[in-house]
C-alpha cells in the first residue's frame, strides 16, 4: 500500500465509533451461514477439523477452470477432493462413523478412491465439495465421542484412531497446499497447536519409514529438532515401532536423552511436508551432525509412507 | 509493511474455521472500521451494514488477505473504504438521475488495490503540506520515511509519547480538512 493511502485510511480511522447496538451476535450468526466453522470434535482431532475448514475456504473461491485443472497424481481438483473424501470415508468405516457417497465396496485406498471419483465425476464440483465436507464433518462429529486410543485400520494399517486422524490432517494439509500453489494463493500454516501433534506423528513414523525402505536402524538413535512454531525436540530410537519415540521437554533436560548417534535439525513444516511426500530428501534443508550417513538415511527414507 | 505476529495468528485461526478468532478480530477492530465507514457515509445504518460486511468478507474469504502485504487493520480498512465510497457514489448517481438526464457517466470501477484516485492522493498530500510544521514533520517521517515512533522522536528530539500525540492530532486534522473540502 502507498504511504499516502495508509495515511489517508489512518486519518479516517482517527475517530473510532461504536454502533448503537453491538453487531457481534449478528456477525457471528451471519458468519456461520456464509462459511461453516470447523466441525466440533474431540480436542485431539481438532488439527484435522482445522485443515478441512482451510481446504473448504480455498475451494470456496475455486471457479470452473480451477476445478478441471490437474493438481497432483494426474487428478483434477474435483478428483483430488473425491480422493480425500474416499480416505476419510474409509477411516469413518473403520470406527463406525457414517460413510457417505457410493456404497462401500473396495476397502483399499486406491480402490475406494476410484469408486468415489467415478461417483463424483457425474456430479458438479460444488456437489463434490459438499460431499467431501459432509464426510469429513461426519467423521469429526463421531470422533468427539471416541477415545483417542480406539484401534482403527485404514488401507491395511492398524493404529490408534488418533494417529490415523493426524495422518488425515497431514494429507489434507499437503493437498490443500498443492491446490493453493496451483491457484497461486498463499496458504498460511495451521496454528502451532495443530502443527505440533502432526510433527509428533511424523517423528514417530521415522522407525517405520526406515523399515519400509529396507534400512535397519536397530540400536541406533536420532535426536530430531524441529524449529519454528509448533516444533520441538524428539528422541527417536530407529529400531522399534515408534513406541520408543519420546518428545523431550524441560523435565528430560540433561538426562542423557540428548545423546544420540545422529542429530537432525530442520524446519517443522518442511519436515512434515517431507513425510507427506513433498520436497526432495537429497536437497532438504537440514543441519546434520554425528553419524551423517545415518542422518541422510533417515531423511531419504522419510517420504516412504506417503501415498497419493 | 508486514503484519505483526498477532495478525498472522488470528488469520491462521480464521482460515482454520475458528469462529472465536473472528470475534476477537471484531472486538479489536470494529470501532475503527465503523468509525471510518461513518466518516465516509455519514449514515449510521449504512456504516453498520458496511462494518458487518467487511468482517464477513474476512471470514468467508480469509485467503484473500495476505499478511505479507500488510496489516489486517489496513486490509479491512481498504475494503470498508471501497464499500463506503461505492455507497456514496451510488447515492450521488441516484440523486443526479432523479433530477433529470445523466450529467456524467459513473466513474469506472477501481483497481482492487487502489484506495485513492490520483486527484484524491494529491488532496491528501496538500492537506499534509498545510499542517503546522511540528505535525507535518512527524507525519512525513512516520509515513513517508517509514520510521517508527521512537525513531521519529530521536530525529525530532522529542519523547516518543509526544510523537504519538502529534501524529494523532495530525491525523485528526487531516481527516477534518479532507471532510471540509468534500462539502
Amino acid at each position: 500500500m502507498e504511504p499516502v493511502e495508509r495515511l489517508y485510511l489512518d486519518a479516517l480511522m482517527e475517530d473510532p465509533a461504536v454502533p448503537g447496538h453491538s453487531l457481534r451476535p449478528q456477525l457471528l450468526a451471519g458468519a456461520r451461514a456464509r462459511r461453516r466453522p470447523a466441525a466440533p470434535t474431540a480436542p485431539w482431532a481438532e488439527p484435522f477439523a482445522g485443515r478441512v475448514a482451510a481446504m473448504d475456504a480455498l475451494l470456496a473461491s475455486a471457479v470452473d477452470d480451477d476445478w478441471s485443472r490437474v493438481i497432483v497424481e494426474g487428478w483434477t481438483l474435483q478428483e483430488l477432493v473425491a480422493h480425500l473424501a474416499a480416505k476419510d470415508g474409509l477411516l469413518a468405516a473403520s470406527v463406525g462413523a457414517p460413510v457417505l457417497g457410493p456404497p462401500l465396496g473396495a476397502t483399499s485406498a486406491v480402490g475406494r478412491t476410484s469408486d468415489v471419483q467415478a461417483y463424483e465425476r457425474a456430479r458438479s464440483p460444488e456437489q463434490t465439495r459438499r460431499d467431501w465436507r459432509a464426510q469429513a464433518d461426519a467423521l469429526c462429529r463421531h470422533l468427539a465421542g471416541l477415545s483417542p486410543d480406539t484401534p482403527a485400520t485404514l488401507d491395511g494399517m492398524s493404529a490408534a484412531v488418533r494417529d490415523h486422524v493426524l495422518a488425515r490432517c497431514l494429507e489434507t494439509w499437503v493437498h490443500t497446499d498443492d491446490a493453493a500453489r496451483t491457484a497461486r494463493v498463499r496458504l498460511p500454516h495451521p496454528v502451532p497447536e495443530h502443527i505440533h501433534p502432526t510433527a509428533d506423528l511424523c517423528a514417530r513414523l521415522l522407525p517405520w519409514t526406515m523399515l519400509l525402505s529396507g534400512l535397519d536402524g536397530s540400536g541406533r538413535t536420532v535426536l530430531l529438532t524441529l524449529t519454528g512454531d509448533g516444533g520441538g525436540e524428539w528422541h527417536v530410537p530407529l529400531g522399534g515401532e515408534g513406541s520408543g519415540v519420546l518428545e523431550l521437554d524441560a523435565w528430560r533436560e540433561g538426562d542423557g536423552w540428548r545423546r544420540a548417534d545422529a542429530r537432525i535439525t530442520a524446519d517443522v513444516v518442511s519436515f512434515c511436508f517431507l513425510l507427506g511426500g513433498r520436497g526432495d530428501p537429497s536437497s532438504f534443508a537440514a543441519d546434520l551432525s554425528g553419524d551423517l550417513s545415518l542422518a541422510r538415511d533417515v531423511l531419504s527414507s522419510a517420504p516412504a509412507l506417503s501415498g497419493p | 509493511m508486514e503484519a505483526p505476529y498477532d495478525d498472522r495468528l488470528l488469520h491462521q485461526r480464521v482460515v482454520g474455521g475458528d469462529e472465536a478468532a473472528l470475534g476477537e478480530v471484531y472486538d479489536r477492530l470494529s470501532s475503527l472500521i465503523f468509525g471510518l465507514s461513518l466518516r465516509v457515509t455519514r449514515d449510521r445504518v449504512i456504516a453498520e451494514d458496511i462494518t458487518q460486511e467487511v468482517f464477513l468478507v474476512f471470514w468467508e474469504r480469509p485467503l484473500t488477505y495476505d499478511p505479507d502485504r500488510g496489516t489486517l487493520r489496513a486490509w479491512l480498512a481498504t475494503i470498508a473504504h471501497r464499500r463506503a465510497v461505492d455507497h456514496v457514489r451510488a447515492e450521488e448517481r441516484r440523486r443526479v438521475t432523479s433530477l433529470g438526464p445523466r450529467l456524467f457517466e459513473p466513474s469506472p470501477p477501481r483497481l482492487e488495490d487502489t484506495v485513492l484516485a490520483a486527484d484524491e492522493a494529491r488532496r491528501v498530500k496538500q492537506a499534509v503540506t498545510a499542517l503546522p510544521d511540528a505535525l507535518r514533520e512527524a507525519i512525513e517521517l512516520a509515513y513517508y520515511g517509514g520510521r517508527t515512533y521512537r525513531q521519529v522522536g530521536e530525529e525530532l528530539g522529542v519523547p516518543e509519547g509526544t510523537v504519538k500525540s502529534r501524529i494523532r492530532l495530525a491525523l485528526r486534522r487531516l481527516a477534518d480538512a479532507l471532510a471540509e473540502e468534500e462539502v
